[in-house]
C-alpha cells in the first residue's frame, strides 16, 4: 500500500495478520500507524496496493468483510451525547449475525449501563463498549487504533486481559499503540513502522532477542564498537546504547535484555542523526 | 438502505428538522416572503450535517457495513424525504391563505401554486450548492451553507422582485387560485423538474466526491 501526502508518504507498505494472535502495531506518533489502519478501511483512500481480508479483496467485498471485522479509533467516539442502548439499537439493524445475548452478557461483565451516554463513561468503559459492539457482531479480527491511550494502568491490563482472552478464542487482532508495555505483555507479533515503512514484522520473542543493551558510564567506545551501536544516547549514569544480539555474542560485551521500548527509543534516536 | 434511513431519521436528523415543518404554518402569515417559509428545511439540513461533524457521524457510519455510495444515498433520501414533507405540510396553510378574506401577499408571491413550482427550484438550487461543496469536504459545513444560503437569498430576491415588476409574473402567476390554472401548473411542473434535475446532479457529485475523499 502506498499513500502519498505533501508532508508524508506511506512507503510500501505490506504486512499480514496471524490468526487468533495478537499483533502489535507500533511506532512513533506521525509514523503513520492510523494512517495506515484508515488506508485498510478506504477511510484514507491509498494511491496504489491491495488490501485482503479473510482472502478476500476488500475493494470487492467490503460489506461482507465489515460484518466480520470490527475497527476501534480509541473507544466509542461518536454521539457523546446518545444513550448506548439508543446507538446499540441502530448499529446492530447492520450486521447480520448481531448475537444479543452476547451483547447483554458483555454488559454485564464489564458493567456497561445501557441507559449511560458515551460521555458518562471513562475512557476504559467506552473502549469496552466499543469491543462489546464489535463482539457481538462476532467479529473475527479486531483492529485497534491506540485503544489504550488515556487508559489508568489499571484499566489498560484490564483491556489486555481482555483481548489475551478473546485471541484464546480464536479472535485476531491488531492493536497500534505507542505504549510498548502493553506489547510487552499482549503481543504474540510485532509490526514496527517509522516514516511511512515498515522496518520489521515478527515475532515479539524473535524481534526483542535480536538486540541487547550496552550501558556506559564515562563515555561511548570508539572504533569498530562504535560502529556496531544504535542510537547512542545519554542516561542518567551515563550512555546506553542498543547492540544486534549477533554482534553482542561476538564482541563479548557485557549487555542486558532489551525489552520493546528500549528498542524503540534507540532506533528512533538512530534515525535522528 | 432501510438501517441507514433508520440511522439518519434516528440519529443524525437533528431535533430542529420535524420542528421547522410546522414553520410551514407562517404562509398563513398576510403579507411574508414566503420563501423563506422553505429556506428553513435548508437549515434543518444544515443543522443536522453539523451536527454530524460534531458527532463524528460519517467516521461511525464508515465503521458499518455499508458502501460509501449509499451513505450518500441515504442522506439524500433523507433530504428528500424533508423537503416533501415540508412541501406537503404547507399546502393547507397556503390553503387557508388563499381563503383568508385578506387582499394578497403584498411583499411577493401569493402562496399559490406557482409559488410551490419556485420553491421546488429553490430546493434544488440549495441542494446542488450544499451538497456539492460539503460533500467535497465534511468538514466544512459551514462553508457549504454560506454559499448555498447566498445563492438562495439571491433567489428569492430574484423572484420576488419579478412578482413586482414582471408583467407575467405579476399579473399571471401571483394572483390567487385557480385563476391563471394552467401557467401556474406550468410553473408547478417545471419548478419540479428543475428541482428534481439539480437534486439528481448534485447526488451524483456528492457520490464522486464522497468516494474520493481522504477523512
Amino acid at each position: 500500500m502506498c499513500k502519498h501526502y505533501p508532508a508524508f508518504e506511506l512507503k510500501n507498505v505490506s504486512f499480514s495478520l496471524e490468526e487468533g494472535k495478537i499483533t502489535g502495531f507500533i511506532g512513533r506518533n506521525g509514523a503513520g500507524k492510523t494512517t495506515t489502519l484508515k488506508s485498510i478501511f478506504n477511510f484514507v483512500h491509498p494511491d496504489g496496493g491491495d488490501v485482503r481480508f479473510f482472502s478476500k479483496s476488500f475493494s470487492e467485498n467490503e460489506f461482507d468483510i465489515k460484518q466480520k471485522v470490527g475497527f476501534l479509533s480509541g473507544g466509542v467516539d461518536y454521539y457523546p451525547k446518545k444513550k448506548l442502548k439508543t446507538l446499540t439499537s441502530i448499529t446492530k439493524s447492520f450486521y447480520r449475525e448481531w448475537d444479543e445475548k452476547a451483547y447483554e452478557e458483555y454488559l454485564r461483565m464489564w458493567d456497561l449501563n445501557a441507559e449511560k451516554t458515551p460521555s458518562q463513561l471513562s475512557a476504559g468503559m467506552r473502549v469496552k463498549y466499543a469491543l462489546a459492539v464489535a463482539l457481538s457482531h462476532r467479529a473475527k479480527l479486531l483492529i485497534l487504533d491506540e485503544p489504550t491511550s488515556g487508559l489508568d494502568p489499571v484499566s489498560r491490563d484490564e483491556l489486555l486481559d481482555v483481548l489475551m482472552e478473546l485471541c484464546g478464542k480464536g479472535v485476531t487482532v491488531l492493536f497500534s499503540t505507542h505504549i510498548t508495555s502493553d506489547l510487552d505483555k499482549c503481543a504474540d507479533n510485532i509490526l514496527y513502522i517509522k516514516g511511512g515503512h515498515i522496518l520489521a514484522e515478527s515475532d515479539i520473542r524473535s524481534f526483542v532477542s535480536g538486540y541487547k543493551v550496552l550501558k556506559f558510564h564515562d563515555a561511548l567506545p570508539d572504533g569498530a564498537l562504535r560502529q556496531k551501536l544504535i542510537g547512542c544516547r545519554r542516561s542518567k549514569n551515563g550512555y546506553t546504547a542498543l547492540i544486534r544480539a549477533e554482534d553482542a555474542r561476538r564482541i563479548n560485551a557485557a549487555c542486558s535484555d532489551a525489552d520493546l521500548e528500549t528498542i524503540m527509543i534507540h532506533i528512533e534516536k538512530e534515525g535522528e542523526k | 438502505m432501510k438501517p441507514l434511513m433508520k440511522k439518519e431519521l434516528l440519529l443524525s436528523m437533528h431535533p430542529t428538522a420535524p420542528l421547522f415543518l410546522l414553520l410551514s404554518s407562517m404562509l398563513i402569515i398576510p403579507n411574508y416572503p414566503y420563501y423563506v417559509v422553505f429556506f428553513y428545511t435548508g437549515l434543518a439540513i444544515f443543522f443536522t450535517c453539523l451536527s454530524g461533524r460534531e458527532n463524528n457521524d460519517v467516521f461511525y457510519t464508515l465503521m458499518l457495513p455499508v458502501a460509501q455510495k449509499d451513505i450518500v444515498k441515504a442522506r439524500y433520501a433523507f433530504v428528500i424525504l424533508l423537503e416533501a414533507a415540508q412541501m406537503i405540510a404547507a399546502v393547507p396553510f397556503a390553503v387557508i391563505r388563499q381563503h383568508m378574506p385578506l387582499p394578497g401577499n403584498q411583499v411577493g408571491m401569493d402562496a399559490n401554486i406557482a409559488l410551490f413550482g419556485f420553491a421546488f427550484a429553490m430546493l434544488g438550487l440549495f441542494n446542488f450548492v450544499f451538497f456539492s461543496i460539503y460533500y467535497r469536504d465534511v468538514n466544512e459545513v459551514g462553508k457549504a451553507f454560506v454559499w448555498s444560503s447566498a445563492a438562495v437569498f439571491l433567489f428569492i430576491t430574484a423572484a420576488e422582485t419579478c412578482a413586482h415588476i414582471v408583467p407575467f409574473v405579476r399579473d399571471r402567476l401571483d394572483t390567487a387560485d385557480p385563476q391563471y390554472l394552467s401557467e401556474k401548473l406550468a410553473v408547478l411542473g417545471i419548478g419540479f423538474v428543475i428541482g428534481a434535475a439539480l437534486t439528481w446532479l448534485a447526488f451524483r457529485k456528492s457520490v464522486r466526491s464522497f468516494e474520493r475523499l481522504d477523512l
